[in-house]
């Protein structure tokens, strides 16, 4: 029972960031119906920025993280307008195509840059409460709560699920509540019609891969923080977070931070049942998902979607 | 693709008929000035080459196999290595581990991956776009990660299977690497011979009528199962053919050659030579496969820019994508 609850809140914590991830994936489907495969590397680029700007260039780690999401939306942005913007009204297919291209480039951009192996954030540079131990002495709990089974719960994991429950809520009245939300709606809607009624819709667009590509960041600096970094987490990332967002029903933002959760809970215990499995369930459910019931658990349910 | 016997066409099939020749002779020739004249010439090894040949034959195989299914019906496969890696496992398992031989084995690996591309076909019938590609994507890898767990079945972590013994024909082993040039040529003979009949035939126009307007196509009274899991069936057929030369060619196999990276690779050549062109493919795949050996590590580039290759082809995929969607065969799209 006590290892239920640790993995429970493993799994919720992974669930906050893969929600995260997964809103970038699914608010650009809903707006241009395209499966921005570069997302998951954008994610990955965040975890660098924050991580180059707090080693290279000494900057704390409250300012890296805006820093970075800045960074991330800039060339979420450029990769738009660069790759997907001359491909608009091209078959659906080469857009695709185009995005497993730029997720290749960036991937190998980054092996050549910052080199394949691991890195994590210096502990010198990670705010206090986010380093967490049980001294071995007292048996004192630093910067952690404690939990049944004399497990803790360290801050820093409080902090990322506040923040990504934070963010999410942010988003929805983002998007229910301003203008610019409106604006992306109606895009979804129809973008033609929306065009009409004097909508600009490239800029809407580059809005939403702004917003998304700097939620994957925060995402990116959170599995900094948690995990390791490494040229191949956005791809492994990426796929667990598109798979939540395939479950949710891509386009919707709200079923997209449900399926991060589910998602992230079943990985956590489907690691105990089999670790060499553990990305096989996010797989899993998404080819279930998209078999029976193509739309998610929150989508509109439409005879063909292609 | 309607080829007479011209004298091009003739000379083009001696040069290829003659490839192992050519690199013997450079053999010779650097042996020859060395031993006699005392001088090393910066020549490549012939071997070494043939042996790139022999790895680019493969990737044609594989490039006219997507080809069926990408370019033909128009569905975008995301996980052709699977079928790759069916076939080479199943060819691979049966040889190391139950003796069988090469020529029992091949074809046993070649029905089991046109049994999995009807498996996978089956559920995936009426999907399209993006969704297709997504199962595909995820089938694959799930693959991967069978045989990168399952080790009672394989027999090492990561799915090693090794020692996988060389193919006898009337008693004599063929492991040289001329040997395996003409084996695999004799297999994309087969393969492009076969794709081209289906192509031209009653199938080949189903196919391209599904890829054009399924709607269409269904109301002209094209049965879209029946049509659709044929090609599911021959192109996966066709990879898991690639797979079973594969695990005799490299001996030892491993998880790492049938990742989604490769899928993508093999995309990229289809792509590059233009969809539903099997000319196409059978270029861009030479092309692209000679190009990643020349960008592996070590060559041309540094080692450790050996990923850089991976890059370029990102870069070819995109740039294509936008200013020549036909490919580089001379159909437009």
């Amino acid at each position: 029972m006590d290892q239920f609850i640790v993995q429970l809140v493993n799994g919720l914590v992974l669930g906050g960031i893969y929600a995260l991830i997964a809103v970038g994936y699914t608010m650009v489907y809903g707006i241009i119906q395209l499966i921005n495969f570069a997302h998951g590397e954008i994610f990955m680029f965040g975890a660098y920025f924050a991580f180059v700007l707090v080693t290279a260039f000494g900057l704390p780690f409250w300012i890296a993280l805006p820093a970075s999401m800045a960074l991330c939306a800039l060339l979420g942005v450029l990769i738009d307008i660069v790759a997907y913007r001359p491909l608009r009204n091209a078959p659906r297919l080469s857009a695709l195509i185009t995005a497993i291209g730029i997720s290749l480039v960036l991937q190998n951009l980054a092996r050549l840059i910052w080199s394949a192996s691991q890195q994590s954030f210096p502990d010198e540079s990670k705010p206090n409460i986010f380093i967490s131990d049980i001294d071995a002495q007292t048996g004192a709990i630093i910067n952690a709560i404690p939990l049944p089974g004399g497990a803790i719960l360290p801050y820093r994991d409080v902090f990322i699920l506040l923040l990504a429950v934070v963010l999410m809520i942010g988003l929805n009245r983002l998007i229910y509540l301003t203008k610019i939300g409106k604006a992306m709606r109606a895009c979804a809607e129809n973008q033609t019609a929306a065009n009409l009624m004097g909508i600009n819709t490239n800029m809407v667009i580059s809005v939403t891969f702004a917003i998304g590509s700097a939620l994957g960041a925060v995402a990116g600096v959170m599995v900094g923080l948690r995990e390791v970094i490494e040229p191949t987490m956005g791809y492994y990332k990426g796929v667990a977070a598109f798979a939540a967002a395939v479950l949710g029903g891509i386009g919707n933002v709200t079923g997209a931070m449900v399926g991060g959760i589910v998602i992230g809970i079943a990985e956590t215990f489907g690691a105990d049942i089999h670790s060499g499995y553990r990305l096989a369930f996010a797989y899993i459910i998404m080819i279930l998902v998209i078999l029976i019931r193509p739309s998610g658990l929150f989508g509109k349910s439409t005879s063909k979607r292609a | 693709m309607r080829d007479k016997l011209t004298p091009k066409n003739i000379a083009i099939s001696l040069v290829i008929l003659l490839v192992p020749v050519f690199m013997y002779l450079i053999d010779a020739f650097t042996l020859y000035i060395s031993s006699n004249y005392g001088v090393f010439l910066p020549l490549p090894s012939g071997d070494y080459i043939l042996r790139i040949v022999v790895q680019a034959g493969v990737y044609i195989l594989l490039a006219v196999g997507l080809n069926i299914v990408c370019g033909f019906t128009g569905l975008l496969d995301l996980g052709y290595a699977g079928f790759y890696l069916i076939g080479g496992y199943t060819a691979g398992l049966l040889m190391a581990r139950l003796g069988v031989s090469y020529w029992i084995a091949l074809p046993l690996a070649v029905i089991n991956g046109a049994l999995w591309g009807l498996l996978r076909g089956i559920p995936t019938l009426r999907l399209t776009g993006d969704y297709f590609a997504i199962v595909t994507f995820g089938f694959a890898e799930l693959l991967v990660q069978v045989v990168k767990n399952e080790i009672w079945l394989i027999g090492g972590p990561n799915g090693f299977v090794n020692n996988i013994p060389p193919v006898t024909i009337f008693g004599i082993e063929l492991f040289q690497n001329w040997h395996h040039y003409y084996h695999i040529l004799i297999l994309i003979l087969l393969t492009v011979f076969i794709t081209y009949r289906l192509k031209e035939s009653r199938v080949g126009r189903a196919w391209t009528a599904i890829r054009e307007d399924e709607q269409a196509a269904e109301s002209m009274g094209i049965n879209l199962s029946r049509y659709k899991s044929l090609a599911f069936a021959v192109s996966a057929a066709i990879g898991a053919l690639g797979g079973g030369f594969i695990a005799q060619f490299q001996v030892n196999i491993s998880s790492k050659l049938f990742d989604f990276w490769e899928s993508i690779f093999i995309l990229c050549m289809v792509v590059l030579g233009g969809t539903g062109s099997i000319r196409g493919s059978i270029i861009g795949a030479a092309i692209l496969a000679s190009l990643g050996e020349l960008l592996r590590g070590g060559n041309i580039l540094p080692s450790e820019f050996g990923g850089a290759r991976y890059l370029i082809f990102g870069i070819i995929l995109v740039v294509i994508m936008r200013f020549r969607p036909g490919g580089l065969s001379l159909k437009k799209a």
